[in-house]
């Protein structure tokens, strides 16, 4: 399926520069998975840091060591075969199987997953990622309503299975919402299956209302 | 293979193209399509030394920039270089730039040296998030950003996009790490880059 919400170009140049948290970039190389305009937008972030590395005026290294250097890489060239071209695994389509960027912080399956429940047809798996920022895996039943809430910092969102609406649009499949701080929202998951989607956190979400302030603690965020 | 089909099909106008932005520039914007062809296809050592020459210190100082001590900045640009070495033949000159390569393979290098695995770690993350190093897929010619055209746009930048745009590349600070660092409101260092990186694509009018 073709993506229809994509990455903030602020996130992809920051994603490209290597300068997202790692939670962050776990996220959004999983939409890039099958996201070809996000994956040519990064491309020509690239482009840039390539560019600007061009365009240094790089403190020489002393001459001696420089030499050294070089020599050694003369040395290394000798003894370095070209590499054989390899053809890029094919992605696997087992629906199970969770996308590779996400793996390391819930494993490979699905079905393994161990939800916890948050509420009426709501469960959740929080992981805290090694920056500090939060991974939370979630599963909401058809047609429910999430609690109003905006973020501190920043989320990105990408839908894995099902589809929600909210103010912002149509949310299905491969599509991510990359939120600002400002944005307020409350998603509606839509009728027939329930929603799987997965979130990287910068920092604590600040919920509304007296359910949500009951599922604060539960999220631990 | 597809890289001697494309060279073999250059029409002239794109070798006159190319020669002459090779001639007209200065030695930073210099064109090394034709020595990274030359190591791709020939496994010309001397193409190779002089891509070596030129971004060894750069690479040393772009990797300093972004953490790495001196001892381990010279030994992860010796490692990129030696990479273009081994993978030059799958360098496709009509998909991007030598430096655009070198850029994304030091990054890599960089990452996988200091990142801290999660808990539950499994597999290798790094290889799952920036995967393709050497052959990005869905790129076509046209979407290929001239380098001369793009120094121009980064020369033109306002003064608080180009410091925010050096601070992501040659800092790698976050977007939370900018906001703190320069007491402005993430909002603002989001829209900035935003507005930095589409008009580095040429989506907001050319610089006069």
């Amino acid at each position: 399926m073709t993506p229809r919400h994509h990455l903030d170009p602020a996130t992809v140049l920051s994603h490209a520069a290597g300068a997202l948290s790692q939670e962050l970039s776990a996220v959004v190389a999983t939409h890039l998975e099958g996201c070809a305009t996000c994956r040519e937008a990064v491309a020509r972030a690239e482009d840039v840091g390539g560019l600007l590395i061009n365009q240094q005026h790089p403190q020489p290294l002393p001459d001696a060591r420089a030499q050294a250097l070089r020599a050694a890489m003369l040395d290394r060239l000798e003894s370095t075969p070209a590499a054989a071209s390899r053809a890029p695994e094919p992605r696997s389509k087992d629906p199970d199987r969770i996308p590779a960027p996400l793996q390391p912080y819930f494993g490979a399956s699905f079905r393994a997953l161990k939800w916890r429940w948050m509420g009426p047809g709501m469960h959740f798996i929080r992981r805290t990622g090694p920056s500090g920022g939060n991974m939370l895996m979630l599963r909401i039943g058809p047609g429910k309503r999430l609690p109003v809430h905006s973020h501190g910092g920043t989320e990105i969102t990408q839908i894995l299975s099902g589809a929600y609406d909210d103010a912002l649009g149509h949310f299905g499949p491969g599509d991510v919402a990359d939120l600002d701080s400002e944005t307020e929202h409350q998603p509606v998951t839509r009728a027939g299956a329930p929603c799987i989607c997965v979130s990287a956190l910068d920092a604590p979400l600040r919920f509304q209302g007296w359910l949500a302030r009951r599922l604060q603690p539960m999220y631990g965020i | 293979m597809a890289l001697n089909r494309r060279l073999e099909t250059t029409s002239p106008f794109e070798a006159a193209r190319r020669m002459s932005s090779l001639d007209a520039s200065a030695p930073e914007t210099k064109d090394w399509t034709h020595d990274m062809v030359a190591v791709g296809r020939r496994r010309d050592r001397d193409a190779f030394m002089r891509l070596y020459d030129h971004f060894m210190p750069r690479l040393c100082q772009y990797l300093r920039g972004i953490g790495s001590p001196e001892a381990i900045a010279e030994e992860l640009a010796q490692e990129a270089m030696l990479r273009l070495w081994q993978h030059a033949g799958a360098y496709d000159p009509s998909r991007s730039a030598a430096s655009t390569w070198l850029f994304r393979i030091a990054r890599n290098l960089h990452i996988d040296r200091y990142r801290r695995e999660p808990t539950n770690a499994i597999g290798n993350p790094r290889e799952a998030e920036y995967e393709a190093e050497f052959e990005p897929d869905g790129r076509n010619t046209e979407d290929y950003t001239e380098s001369v055209q793009l120094k121009r746009r980064i020369d033109a930048l306002s003064s608080v996009q180009g410091r925010l745009i050096r601070m992501s590349y040659f800092e790698a600070k976050t977007h939370q790490e900018i906001s703190a660092e320069l007491d402005m409101p993430l909002g603002t260092v989001k829209s900035h880059l935003r507005r930095a990186f589409l008009r580095l694509q040429g989506e907001l009018g050319e610089p006069a």
